[in-house]
């Protein structure tokens, strides 16, 4: 069939250029001046006959391509580098950012930058005037944020609004007022927009910086990360002062339409005045003016923020609202759906009928769903973290639903969704779920939802450590690789728990790599995880290289806290890191240094465990000197440990030692049976 | 041009007859002499000079054991506006020079690919790291909105002095 269409469009071509170069002869005749293999020679020429078989070419309908339709092709292509930081940072060993504050203050140190520059692009724009961009690039311009027209008068007013300048356009109102011009009602609705959204407050100017989270109670996390505060509604207090200047504003204006009614309820809710809100509304009902789907969704929100009401009355109420919002034939859109289940999230138990049979509404009519409903939905249902309650499995159906699909933003909630899952997930310590969680959030775009720095360092740690936990060792370690540390900085709390999976699956010799990579992310002083590092590899004995490997790296702990003493004056240095680096260097044979510990006992006011003492002895012997053995043994009775008979026996027993040694080893353990004597009756008469 | 130097040379009375002979005055002027032979080199001393791997070479090694500093496409046959990012160049240097105070260990490479400019340097660790996201976001802005072009990149490589 191809061939057939081929010979077609070559015989088209070749009638083409044959009148072209003006010859008339047919079309298989003369075509030295077709450049082309005619192939068809066999196929008849008479188009008319219908050749069987020969179906219509369908010519498909023209593609429009995005601008960038390539290079996002070819992007496609490239999957993310595990080994390289992330792409805002400078490429320099020096600007890399080697844990989660570090990277976190570059990059609020760059928009602050930014920031400043444009601030002196906006403060002296006649230098920047200059224009060569050709096109022209607007947003390359400085910005005016001055009001030009100066005159009183209406265009003046819209030009402050404009500018968003609260006190400055509240100002030119008045004096309007007083200079007797009638304001239209557009421009009042649009005084009163800018009103109700800013609160009567100037729109501050680090607003980007100090975006509050909103009203979520928020996972408490450990002990590096617990940045954020829980904050509930009723902290931010009532911030809508009665007789402020929107209500001043809407009653003088002559005449209000349902525009004006509609902007002053939201304004109310956004600023946590819902009774007065409420009020409004019926104040609007009797105008017998229409309320819009905002002004309904904020109006819900008022039902439910207001305190004084049982939870079932709110639910009524809420009904009640919905009702009167079908009378009005108001569609309620996503805003409507997603509000219900926000603050039915507050009424726990009882509120997950309700939330399941607002789900199934929201399907019924026919509103696609956005991130933030499941959001809710999980967070209703696994808001305790009980599991004897048992928990439901709606999980399950929900991320059976969701698998493969890609989403957009629709709600500001959106990118709190994976955070919820994962914490989900990992409460139902489910591997396989966490998988799927993780596959949606590759799919498509779905990576953008994933929030800002701390809920992805939150979800990224709840993944990996589950993955630490449930799965096996291998791929547990390929995820460190891949995830760590270009995704996100691990917590100490991370560490040890792939420490522990280390454990469990008895791949100790991974430990000095895991020891050198948190120095590099910045956990070189965390006393909890140095313990847990030397304890596991002081635990039982290895191999001699991997004896050697790990006095490599105990020698190294051990100069962290070296520096950290000289750093701080209190030094504290555990008694258990004492131990375990004393044996450890005893392993590997470094005796002279193993014996340098001993001395650090004393000066540190520590004891040394009898295991080590034990071992030292070992040591001792092998290395055949009973000096080293009375050494320890005057060490122990220094300390004036009950071991210290044992030792002395052991001492006299094993080593050949000469006279004046003996002596002075009785004379130890007789001052030390003596004193233990004596301790022993001070505690008999004490009891 | 050599008649009005001999006029200088002369007295003034020499100077007005000159002025009646002549239709036209073109005037001179003169500087200080920069011998070829003299220039972009750094004279050898007593051995204690540090010098970058720049400044040891002369002019005449460019495209032997040099490169270019600054690499556009305004000097090919055809190609309009030669002298304008020669002079930006040199804005720039002098804007890197000052934004980033002790910074620069060497000069600036500089190359234009379509509308963008990239801004490769050689700064030294005097900074803090996050000093230097501050001013390589400020400097980013400001350069793209001074010269209205979408993303002045600046690529640095800090490096440790010895």
């Amino acid at each position: 069939m191809a061939a057939v269409a081929t010979g077609r469009w070559l015989r088209f071509r070749c009638k083409l250029c044959l009148t072209l170069t003006g010859q008339p002869a047919g079309p298989y005749g003369q075509a030295p001046s077709c450049r082309f293999y005619s192939g068809s020679a066999t196929i008849p020429k008479v188009e008319g006959t219908n050749v069987t078989g020969i179906e219509e070419v369908v010519i498909p309908k023209k593609k429009t391509w995005d601008k960038v339709a390539v290079l996002q092709a070819l992007a496609s292509t490239v999957n993310r580098d595990a080994t390289a930081a992330p792409y805002a940072f400078q490429d320099d060993p020096f600007l890399i950012p080697t844990s989660s504050v570090e990277s976190r203050s570059f990059l609020l140190a760059k928009k602050s930058g930014e920031n400043a520059a444009k601030f002196i692009i906006n403060s002296h724009p006649k230098y920047f005037q200059k224009d060569i961009a050709e096109p022209h690039i607007p947003c390359l311009m400085p910005e005016y944020f001055e009001p030009q027209i100066e005159d009183i008068s209406e265009a003046a007013l819209r030009e402050r609004i404009e500018l968003k300048k609260v006190k400055a356009s509240v100002d030119m109102f008045d004096q309007l007022l007083q200079a007797g011009t009638a304001i239209s009602l557009e421009t009042s609705n649009s005084l009163l927009d800018l009103l109700c959204y800013y609160g009567d407050k100037e729109p501050s100017t680090d607003y980007h910086f100090q975006q509050s989270e909103k009203s979520e109670e928020l996972e408490e996390a450990t002990e590096e990360n617990n940045k954020k505060s829980e904050k509930t509604d009723h902290q931010f207090g009532v911030t809508w002062r009665t007789k402020n200047n929107a209500e001043r504003i809407f009653a003088l204006m002559p005449e209000k339409n349902s525009h004006s009614y509609c902007t002053m309820i939201r304004g109310m809710v956004k600023h946590r005045a819902p009774a007065r809100a409420l009020n409004l509304y019926t104040e609007l009902l009797n105008n017998r003016l229409h309320a819009d789907v905002y002004t309904f969704n904020a109006l819900i929100e008022a039902r439910a923020l207001s305190v004084s009401e049982k939870l079932e009355d709110k639910w009524n109420n809420i009904l009640e609202l919905l009702k009167q919002m079908a009378a009005q034939k108001v569609k309620p859109n996503l805003q409507t759906f997603n509000t219900i289940l926000k603050w039915l999230r507050r009424f726990h138990v009882f509120g997950k009928l309700p939330a399941l049979q607002t789900f199934r509404e929201m399907k019924a009519i026919g509103i696609e769903p956005s991130l933030a409903t499941y959001h809710y939905i999980i967070q209703l249902f696994y808001h305790q973290e009980n599991p004897s309650k048992g928990s439901s499995l709606i999980i399950y159906d929900i991320m059976n639903e969701l698998t493969g699909q890609k989403f957009s933003p629709k709600d500001p909630d959106d990118d709190m969704f994976f955070q919820s899952a994962m914490k989900a997930c990992s409460f139902l310590r489910d591997l396989e779920l966490a998988y799927q969680v993780h596959g949606l959030l590759n799919t498509g775009d779905n990576w953008k939802f994933i929030g800002p720095d701390h809920r992805r360092n939150f979800y990224y740690s709840k993944f990996f450590s589950l993955v630490c936990l449930m799965e096996q060792i291998d791929v547990t370690l390929k995820w460190y690789k891949d995830l760590i540390p270009s995704v996100f900085f691990p917590r100490s709390q991370t560490l040890i728990d792939l420490l522990q999976a280390l454990d469990v699956a008895n791949r100790l010799e991974v430990i000095p790599q895991i020891w050198k990579d948190s120095k590099e992310y910045g956990h070189t002083f965390h006393n909890v995880l140095k313990e847990e590092i030397l304890m596991l590899m002081a635990r039982d004995k290895h191999s001699p290289e991997l004896q050697v490997a790990f006095a490599d790296c105990a020698a190294d702990i051990k100069s962290t806290y070296e520096s950290q003493d000289g750093r701080q004056t209190a030094p504290e240095w555990p008694a258990n890191s004492l131990n375990y680096v004393a044996v450890l260097f005893l392993r590997a044979g470094r005796t002279q240094e193993a014996w340098e510990m001993l001395g650090l006992f004393k000066k540190h006011n520590k004891i040394p465990g009898n295991e080590l003492l034990n071992e030292f002895m070992d040591s001792a012997k092998a290395s055949n000197s009973p000096a080293q053995a009375i050494e320890i043994v005057k060490l122990a009775s220094a300390f004036s440990l009950p071991i210290c008979e044992g030792l002395t026996q052991r001492v006299m027993a094993d080593f050949a030692i000469n006279q004046e040694q003996k002596e002075a080893l009785e004379n130890l353990t007789s001052l030390t049976s003596d004193s233990d004597s004596d301790s022993d009756s001070d505690i008999n008469e004490g009891k | 041009m050599a008649a009005p130097v001999c006029c200088q040379g002369l007295g003034s009375r020499v100077l007005s007859w000159s002025q009646e002979l002549l239709c036209s005055w073109c005037t001179l002027h003169t500087s200080a002499v920069c011998a070829k032979n003299r220039a972009a080199r750094v004279r050898v001393g007593k051995g204690d000079k540090l010098v970058t791997y720049e400044e040891a070479h002369v002019p005449h090694y460019i495209a032997h054991r040099k490169g270019w500093l600054s690499r556009h496409t305004g000097n090919l046959d055809g190609e309009n506006h030669a002298a304008e990012p020669t002079v930006e160049d040199v804005f720039l240097g002098k804007f890197m020079l000052g934004t980033f105070p002790r910074c620069p260990a060497d000069q600036l490479i500089l190359n234009r690919r379509a509308n963008q400019l990239e801004i490769c340097a050689l700064v030294l660790r005097q900074l803090p790291a996050h000093k230097f996201h501050f001013l390589v976001g400020y400097s980013e802005t400001l350069l793209s909105h001074f010269y209205k072009c979408p993303g002045p990149h600046l690529d640095k490589s800090p490096s440790l002095i010895f």
